[in-house]
């Protein structure tokens, strides 16, 4: 029997290795396509999103992308992958930690913004496990993983950062 | 000068962000996930999602309504009013077909750094808060008051 003064814990040491995992940086080039997909997605109407003429009136040198467009990118790089990285559910099995349960909610979202992106940007994604940890309570124990999102554009400028904590029960 | 704007808005704490009204159907949720290549079935694989996942509907993904929260304010103010920075947490699902009220107060003005603080919420039709969180926003050149002469 397990003693009960010691915490059942379920973050092993595979899941400590895969936490601490470098992972692959993610470069692209945002396309006015790319751009007006996501403002259309999102029900967008202003010009700026779509007529580079538009864009410039206001001051931009081209299409510029609505703020949360970056989200777009680091799902691009854990998802457009071989159909064979990708879990039942549709989830990339790149984002799954070795865990006991693949149960996932979404914790919380933090986002830093820093210069606007335009279409033609090539924007880097480096991304890392920033926490890694668990909470016992009445409904079992629950493990929250904090991956921070840093993206960067050609001259050296952080577009966003992001923090999101997904969390496992 | 003409903006699609109020410019004679002005920006108080305590003074609440206009309502912004959405109601994502399964057009909306899919045209989100496809242009982030976001594939998780929940969000557009009815039988998967009640079947295997026992939720009642089409989830709302999470991003979609933290972006409604960054446009209840731009919708009101401008692109202008920049977010420079966002925190928010989602408390309950929202199924496609629900209808979403998105609004919120500001909380703070700093005239220096000529940005404001605002709480935002997003709920259903029932007031169940779905998505909550606080973000700061660049006030637009437009209001922030200037010297008379």
């Amino acid at each position: 029997m397990a003693d009960p003064t010691v915490p059942a814990t379920v973050i092993t040491d595979e899941a400590r290795d895969w936490a601490t995992q470098p992972f692959d940086q993610y470069v692209t080039t945002v396309s006015r396509t790319d751009i007006a997909r996501f403002a259309r997605a999102i029900g967008e109407t202003n010009a700026v999103y779509y007529d580079a003429e538009a864009a410039r009136a206001a001051g931009h040198p081209d299409v510029v992308a609505p703020v949360y467009f970056p989200y777009t990118i680091r799902m691009q790089a854990t998802h457009l992958v071989d159909r064979a990285d990708l879990e039942p559910d549709g989830s990339s099995s790149a984002d799954v930690p070795p865990l006991p349960t693949n149960r996932a909610m979404a914790g919380e979202t933090t986002i830093d913004l820093g210069v606007p992106i335009h279409a033609g940007d090539t924007i880097t994604l480096n991304k890392r496990i920033v926490e890694l940890y668990e909470k016992t309570g009445r409904s079992g124990t629950l493990v929250f993983v904090k991956t921070e999102f840093v993206f960067t554009n050609q001259d050296g400028e952080q577009v966003m950062r992001e923090h999101f904590t997904r969390i496992y029960r | 000068m003409t903006t699609d704007h109020d410019v004679d808005t002005m920006l108080t704490i305590g003074a609440p962000v206009p309502d912004l009204v959405r109601r994502p159907d399964p057009i909306d949720l899919f045209t989100f996930s496809a242009a982030s290549w976001l594939l998780h079935r929940i969000h557009y694989d009815l039988p998967f999602t009640t079947d295997h996942d026992g939720h009642p509907g089409l989830l709302v993904q999470g991003p979609l309504q933290g972006t409604y929260m960054i446009q209840s304010v731009q919708w009101w103010l401008g692109p202008d009013a920049r977010l420079r920075s966002i925190a928010y947490r989602h408390s309950s699902p929202v199924y496609a077909g629900e209808t979403l009220t998105c609004g919120g107060t500001i909380t703070g003005i700093d005239s220096v750094e000529e940005t404001f603080d605002v709480e935002l919420w997003v709920k259903t039709n029932d007031g169940t808060i779905t998505t909550s969180g606080t973000a700061t926003f660049a006030i637009p050149p437009e209001q922030i008051p200037t010297e008379k002469s």
